[in-house]
């Protein structure tokens, strides 16, 4: 496995440092790390193990769901964590978000530890989850959010304000009065990004952020994660956890490969697709010059290459490596022939392709 | 103080979205407002069976109706004491609500005291109901001090939140069947003197029977109101049930907090918090 993806286990420098009173004025402690995880493992144990032992009924085995998960997410990155079903992404994101114990390690966000601060922690962090029940169904978009935007400590003023400015960001506005039970799938989960971002946190953690949604508000709501993160005067922190690999890769900074409660790597989208396939299959279309013509010009350009004709225009194949400078050679050749490039497309390995070879390896036994 | 006004401005949206839930079912206080006058009527009427009739030595059942609606009315409140807290839990795990709640900053014991509240509200108004339609239509009359008798009231909901709350650590970490609530719940009526003078189970079940009433708070705090209300007694007359009830909010409250406090940790570690 190439260095650059494996994970470093850092020394246990991380420790929650006191605290003040108020959790809104506490300046963040780590600079530039939003969320840090330190050696992190979670077992779930067996509920009442014992009173099952005296009973003599059939015990079942604690299940190890994350095993000495580290890494860090810097301040206004969007984070991507892929893994398959029951890998660990639901563990992980519940930990941080303070709703599940770790077995050992720990998670600290904006410096809070999410064991001892988890009231802190909670105010730093706004969750979205696909899960439509985690809603009031009888009570209106508006009461609804406008009980949670109370709970975070918003004045009624500041809530109705913020509720306005979220409905309109995320085109609710004309549903602000339906009762939550009556709306789509798409606009319940619009709803429950509306309820993350009610106090304006710094971190999101968004869980399958655009399931539901058609393609059009889908883009919408990714739209409006690129802008919270490029945000200059409070850039937000997001973890996003998706299965839409292609939405990943648009959106994320750095991926985590989660397989099996281990994280198997962290890196950029691109990285991450080079290292395992660090090749990518050019094509090229060309009009305003011959097949011969264009073969000749990219003999002395690229080592390897296939010309055909179709048409008024010719179709060159080649493979390269990625980032190499052959793309530029090839196009500067038929160029200076007099070609017209028409279209270019490649071939690369994809995030799923990445997935795949990791959950192909052979790994010690973790998950649920 | 800043921590007081936060603590009451997420009481307030509890309540408030309490309210709003009712309101959506609006049918529901009308005919729980007209099962308490059904009820009020019917013991109105047995009641008439012992016109003269009454035994005198049972100083507070002399006018069986006054003796039953305070009764039925203070019950009323100790059941939401005890069953609120877990309720609570229950129902927002239930209904999955539970996962956004508890994603605010809001810490388990404000959560729990908040989203009971509501109901708290809510007994106090049906409670009143008892007390008023027997005024209004049955002629029924209080006396004594009102102060003295609300105090009892506080004393012995305390008493039976604690109870609540040990209920609600039971809800958290087994989700179903609490012993706690289920037991307060039946024994009360039967043994606190809600329907009769619990001096009967003496006499007609013998001393352990009888005894029974006594490890009961819902029994001190009954017999503290009737003595007030209907007997006309004061402080002095009543530091017996009183003090009794002060001693068993001494040993509960913190025992049930230091209870709740190790079931939300082990529901953490199990990762079942917000499973129902």
């Amino acid at each position: 496995m190439n260095g650059l993806l494996k994970l470093t286990a850092t020394s246990s420098t991380f420790i929650a440092e006191e605290v003040a009173r108020d959790e809104r004025e506490i300046q963040p402690q780590q600079q530039g790390v939003a969320i840090s995880i330190r050696q992190l493992s979670k077992t779930y144990p067996v509920a009442l193990a014992r009173l099952k032992k005296f009973f003599r009924r059939k015990a079942t085995h604690p299940v190890e769901a994350l095993r000495d998960v580290s890494f860090d997410v810097r301040e206004g990155e969007i984070f991507g964590l892929i893994g398959r079903n029951g890998a660990g992404k639901t563990t992980l994101t519940k930990i941080i978000a303070t709703l599940v114990q770790p077995t050992s390690g720990a998670v600290a966000v904006h410096g809070f530890d999410s064991v001892q601060d988890e009231v802190r922690v909670r105010a730093q962090i706004g969750l979205a989850t696909a899960e439509e029940r985690s809603f009031y169904w009888r009570l209106t978009i508006e009461q609804n959010l406008t009980f949670f935007a109370r709970l975070y400590g918003l004045t009624d003023a500041a809530a109705r304000a913020r509720i306005g400015e979220l409905l309109a960001r995320l085109e609710l506005e004309p549903l602000a009065r339906r009762r939550f039970g009556e709306l789509s799938t798409g606009n319940k989960q619009r709803v429950a990004v509306a309820r993350a971002m009610l106090s304006s946190p710094p971190v999101l953690l968004l869980d399958e952020p655009t399931r539901s949604l058609d393609p059009l508000a889908a883009a919408t709501t990714r739209a409006l994660i690129n802008s919270l993160a490029r945000d200059a005067d409070k850039p937000v922190t997001v973890l996003l956890t998706s299965h839409n690999l292609a939405e990943i890769e648009e959106l994320c900074a750095r991926v985590a490969v989660i397989s099996r409660g281990q994280i198997r790597a962290v890196d950029t989208p691109e990285r991450l697709r080079a290292v395992h396939k660090n090749a990518e299959r050019v094509r090229l279309t060309a009009r305003g010059l011959s097949m011969e013509a264009a073969r000749g010009v990219l003999s002395g350009a690229l080592t390897e290459f296939e010309v055909a004709e179709g048409g008024n225009e010719i179709v060159v194949q080649f493979t390269r490596a990625v980032e190499d400078d052959a793309l530029d050679r090839a196009v500067r050749a038929l160029h200076a022939a007099g070609g017209r490039i028409h279209a270019c497309d490649s071939e690369r390995a994809t995030l799923l392709d990445v997935l795949e070879k990791y959950e192909s390896e052979p790994q010690e036994g973790v998950g649920k | 103080m800043k921590r007081v006004s936060r603590f009451f401005g997420r009481l307030r949206a509890f309540v408030v979205r309490d309210f709003q839930l009712a309101l959506s079912y609006r049918i529901q206080f009308l005919f729980r407002t007209l099962e308490i006058l059904f009820f009020v009527t019917t013991m109105f009427f047995i009641s008439k069976i012992f016109t003269g009739g009454a035994v005198t030595s049972y100083t507070q059942w002399t006018n069986p109706l006054a003796a039953w609606i305070t009764g039925l009315a203070v019950l009323n409140y100790f059941m939401t004491g005890f069953s609120s807290f877990a309720n609570a839990i229950r129902q927002e795990q239930a209904q999955g609500t539970l996962e956004g709640v508890l994603m605010t900053p809001v810490n388990i014991p404000t959560f729990i005291v908040s989203s009971s509240a509501y109901d708290f509200a809510q007994a106090t108004v049906y409670s009143s109901l008892y007390l008023l339609f027997g005024w209004l239509f049955f002629d029924v009359r209080f006396q004594g001090n009102f102060l003295l008798a609300f105090l009892f009231l506080i004393i012995t909901t305390l008493v039976l939140a604690s109870v609540g709350i040990l209920s609600a650590s039971f809800a958290v970490v087994f989700k179903r069947g609490d012993p706690f609530g289920i037991l307060l719940a039946t024994t009360s009526t039967l043994f606190s003197g809600v329907f009769f003078p619990t001096q009967l189970l003496s006499e007609h079940g013998g001393r352990i029977l009888g005894g029974i009433s006594r490890f009961l708070p819902p029994t001190y705090g009954l017999d503290g109101i009737r003595r007030v209300l209907i007997q006309g007694q004061g402080f002095n007359e009543v530091r017996e049930p009183l003090f009794t009830l002060l001693l068993f909010l001494v040993v509960l409250m913190p025992f049930s907090f230091w209870v709740f406090s190790r079931a939300v940790r082990r529901a953490k570690r199990e990762g079942s918090l917000i499973q129902y």
